[in-house]
Formats: C-alpha cells, sequence, structure tokens
C-alpha cells in the first residue's frame, strides 16, 4: 500500500461514544490490506484503551475530549489516541497474570492486556505536560 | 439502552436461557451485570447464555461473564455458553476464558451440561 491515509475522531468522554469509536477505527484499519479478523481485534484494542481513559482519567462528572487519530502509513496502521486526563502511564501497570486474574474473579486490568496482545506496539509519552499520548502500532504480517 | 438486548426463557429443571444481542462494551455491561444479579437474587444460578446474536464483546463485558461464573458456581450452579460469533470466542480465548467456561453449540447439549451440575 502506498501513500498515507489519515483521519481524526474528537469524542467527549462518555462510553456512549464507543460505538463510533469502533466505527471510526473499523473504518480506517478497512483502508489497507488486514483480514477482517485483524480489523475487528485492532478495534477491540483502540476500544480499550478509550475506556480506559474515560474511567480511570477523569473525575465523576469532569468533561473531557479524546482524539483518536488512525493513519495508514505504507504497511503499518497506527493509532494514535491523545487526552487531556490526569497523567496515566499504561507502561506503569505490568500486565496481569490472566489465568490467576480470572479465577480470583478480577476483570481489572484485562483491557491493557488485550491491547498489549493485540497491538505489535503500545507506547506512551506524556507530551507538552499537557496531553496523554497513547500510540498503538499493527503491521501487515507478510504471508 | 439501544445497542444491548437481553432475552430470557425458563427451561426445565430451573434452568434459564438468557439470550443477547448487540454489542456488550462499557456502556452497555451493566445491563447484564444486573440481569446476572437478578437472577441469582431469585435463586437462578444454572443459566445458559445464548451468544449467537453478539455482534462484539471487550473486557468489560468479559467481566460481567467472570463475576458472574464465580457466583454461580459458588451456589452450585453454573454457566453455558452457546454459539459464540467468531469474534466473540475470540476475545474469551485471548483472556484465557476458553478454559474456564463450557461452550456447547445447542441447547440440549447445554442442558445436559448443566444437568451434571448440581445433581
Amino acid at each position: 500500500m502506498r501513500g498515507s491515509l489519515k483521519d481524526r475522531l474528537t469524542v467527549s468522554n462518555d462510553t456512549r461514544h464507543l460505538l463510533a469509536v469502533r466505527d471510526f477505527t473499523g473504518r480506517m484499519a478497512r483502508q489497507g490490506p488486514l483480514p477482517p479478523e485483524e480489523v475487528h481485534k485492532i478495534t477491540l484494542a483502540v476500544d480499550e484503551a478509550v475506556t480506559n481513559i474515560i474511567e480511570h482519567g477523569f473525575n465523576q462528572g469532569e468533561k473531557g475530549s479524546i482524539e483518536i487519530e488512525a493513519e495508514w502509513e505504507g504497511e503499518k496502521f497506527r493509532v494514535t489516541i491523545r487526552d487531556s486526563a490526569r497523567v496515566f502511564n499504561p507502561d506503569s501497570i505490568p500486565s496481569p497474570d490472566v489465568q490467576e486474574h480470572v479465577k480470583a474473579g478480577r476483570k481489572k486490568g484485562l483491557g491493557l492486556f488485550l491491547m498489549r496482545q493485540i497491538m505489535d506496539e503500545v507506547k506512551y509519552r506524556y507530551k507538552d505536560g499537557t496531553q496523554n499520548e497513547l500510540t498503538m502500532v499493527k503491521y501487515v504480517k507478510a504471508k | 439502552m439501544a445497542g444491548f438486548r437481553i432475552q430470557k426463557e425458563k427451561l426445565p429443571g430451573g434452568v434459564v436461557l438468557v439470550g443477547v444481542k448487540g454489542f456488550l462494551d462499557a456502556h452497555t455491561f451493566e445491563q447484564l451485570e444486573k440481569e446476572f444479579a437478578d437472577l441469582f437474587d431469585a435463586g437462578s444460578f444454572r443459566l445458559i447464555v445464548d451468544l449467537a446474536g453478539l455482534d462484539y464483546i471487550s473486557s468489560a463485558g468479559a467481566g460481567v461473564f467472570i463475576e458472574a461464573i464465580g457466583t454461580s458456581q459458588e451456589n452450585e450452579g453454573n454457566i453455558i455458553l452457546m454459539r459464540p460469533g467468531p469474534n466473540v470466542k475470540e476475545v474469551f480465548d485471548l483472556l484465557g476464558l476458553s478454559q474456564i467456561f463450557t461452550f456447547k453449540d445447542t441447547r440440549e447439549e447445554a442442558l445436559q451440561s448443566l444437568a451434571r451440575v448440581g445433581a
């Protein structure tokens, strides 16, 4: 695939926007040569990331916005999520032992686990002292 | 709430069949959570959940099942899952839940599984 294809969606921090986030991500991911099951998994990873921001990044009743930027660059599909929520670095949270987690009936942390399982890169930075920026990349695998 | 719907049916032996349709994410999961809570309050711990109509599940939705199966099994019941589509099954597989949950293709097989529970 040549050139780049980029678009952006901004939503407020409300879970009712997750459907729009998934629709946007799926639409963008389908512009490239990924098989449908990979498109679905990427959509899930982005859902999990945005859900984490909505649920952990803001205080009750606090309004905020979340920007999701999706881009095809050659054989890489990159999703960058920017928000003005409190500083949250997912790198500070180790992936849970999912089996132990599930046996104990715990459900927290599973979203981050899925993001790391699905995407080839998950990188975080706190940009300019004001913004969380999470970048996730999926490579088109050679057949 | 648009996007997620639940239907229930009483089956023989006190089993309840719960059919779910639509998407189960961080916006809709509380509906299913409440449904399970109501069923448990009513003493129904032997459940079959038909996933055929479920288009999408995220970890928020999976979390509801994780909590519910614990409660059902503590009360000598179980939750049998039926007919997940490939995208839904993938999420259960990724989370290792396919080792904890029993999946069946038909109502009869699911009922048979539950017949062995609490016997």
